[in-house]
């Protein structure tokens, strides 16, 4: 199942090395631990830079939008095997 | 003294990219797309779809028939343009002489820091080792190394996927003769089917072929026929400064095959923007315009223009491009595009004429706009689908007007 989303979520993350990791999300009254960051990259939206997180849990694959602006979260994509 | 150069090619990059960043689709068929996946060309396959028999370029439809466990994923433009500026910043780390020459490929000279083959190869693992640190496992990479360009690219294309090929001055001839004639980047289909008229199927033919041959039938590409074929390449070396576009141009292919031409125009005028923002973005102006257009059989025609006036305006581009289009609407369009090269920098010079002077000074405004909150914030109304809802109230005493 493969859904494109824009649903505000509730993130915790960890700093470390100057990087984000986030750890785990809350979606949907859910919360989702994250088991890895497999890519993070950035797009242009005008001036503002917004980053992308692409990670996953054992059995999801989610796409996160940080606009760090506004420091909002929000979960753009998702991606469920079979 | 050779040059060394090294040809860096990222691996079904599109498709490798979507695999890192979701490990669902790892060790699967897939075929990136564009939105329209019904109507789309698969972009690039993955290393596991290719195996299948999918090929880069194939209609969506034709790589499910050859493959019906093929999944179909949407493409990122916006993320494979970022990591590509983050592999190209990982081989600015070993030399400043990088070419970018596609979105996934580049070239790099580094004769001055490898100083010979063997630091090449070790300089090509580096490179290798710091792109998995900085993008994963998953994106991988094939490498070239030879004395020039052309000769690089060709050793690259020879191991796929995660290829490291070497190929030293004196192996240059040997490598050729392994290869066909349209592996090597500058031979197309037409020039090779020109070669096959004068009986040139391999490299050693064509070495055997006289120059003078080669120039009486492809005039001054036949010095560069020649050249190649003993693996030696006459243009400029590694152009680190090559980054700036020759052209600009976008193209879309229809929701549905149409010869409606207020439907067909809207779709113009706002490829015309687009193509229009982008160079008053980069102060560019152009002076020739080429429309493209394809048709429900799948022909193609495509027509340029050449104005004595640059612009970057998108309205113009709108103009020039629908006078070369609308003649051409016989039959159902399947795709229209437009592209503005012979680009000359802006020089900002303002209109003698009032008119073009406040035309001047709104796309000015509006272009302020999309560099505080991004491409689409505005569009022309003529660009709006239009949908004419029935009246629910009034007296419709307006209906003859």
């Amino acid at each position: 199942m493969h859904e494109m989303l824009n649903d505000p979520i509730d993130v915790t993350v960890a700093f470390k090395d100057n990087r984000v990791f986030p750890r785990t999300m809350r979606w949907n009254e859910r919360d989702y631990k994250i088991e890895t960051v497999n890519l993070v990259h950035t797009a242009r939206e005008g001036q503002k830079r917004i980053f992308y997180f692409s990670v996953s849990d054992t059995t999801n694959y989610f796409k996160l939008k940080l606009d760090p602006e506004m420091l909002e979260w929000r979960l753009v994509e998702l991606y469920t095997d079979g | 003294m050779h040059r060394i150069i090294l040809h860096i090619d990222m691996n079904s990059y599109f498709a490798s990219v979507e695999q890192q960043a979701n490990p669902f689709l790892r060790g699967k068929p897939i075929g990136i797309t564009g939105k329209d996946q019904e109507r789309s060309v698969v972009a690039t396959a993955s290393i596991e779809a290719k195996k299948l028999g999918v090929k880069t370029a194939m209609s969506t439809w034709e790589a499910k028939k050859i493959c019906p466990s093929l999944i179909l994923y949407a493409g990122d433009p916006e993320k494979y343009s970022d990591i590509m500026h983050r592999f190209n910043a990982i081989y600015q780390e070993f030399t400043p002489h990088v070419e970018p020459f596609s979105v996934d490929e580049s070239f790099l000279d580094i004769t001055e820091e490898a100083e010979d083959f063997f630091g090449a190869t070790y300089m090509a693992q580096m490179i290798r080792t710091r792109l998995k640190e900085e993008l994963g496992n998953h994106i991988t990479a094939s490498i070239g190394i030879a004395p020039n360009k052309l000769m690089a690219k060709l050793a690259c294309e020879t191991v796929k996927p995660s290829g490291l090929t070497v190929v030293q001055p004196e192996e240059l001839i040997d490598l050729l003769n392994r290869c066909k004639l349209d592996d090597l980047c500058g031979i197309g289909p037409r020039i090779l089917k020109r070669l096959h008229a004068l009986d040139i199927k391999t490299f050693a033919e064509l070495r055997a072929c006289p120059l003078e041959d080669l120039q009486r039938e492809f005039k001054s590409y036949g010095l560069w026929l020649h050249e190649a074929a003993y693996g030696r390449d006459s243009s400029q070396g590694v152009n680190a400064n090559s980054s700036d576009a020759k052209s600009y141009g976008h193209s879309y292919t229809l929701p549905e095959n149409t010869q409606d031409q207020t439907v067909l125009k809207r779709y113009l005028f706002g490829l015309a923007d687009k193509v229009g923002w982008r160079m008053r973005r980069d102060g560019v102006v152009a002076r020739r315009i080429t429309a493209h257009v394809r048709f429900g059989d799948f022909t193609s025609h495509s027509e340029q223009r050449t104005v004595n006036t640059p612009t970057a305006d998108g309205m113009d581009l709108f103009k020039i491009s629908w006078n070369i289009v609308k003649p051409l609407l016989t039959s159902d369009v399947r795709l229209v595009g437009l592209s503005a090269s012979m680009l000359t920098k802006n020089p900002s010079q303002p209109s003698l004429f009032k008119k073009e002077r406040n035309m001047q000074s709104v796309l000015c405004a509006l272009d302020s706009l999309q560099h505080r909150y991004g491409t689409g914030v505005w569009k022309r109304g003529a660009t709006l689908p239009l949908n004419l809802k029935q009246r629910s109230s009034g007296f419709h005493f307006d209906h003859e007007v």
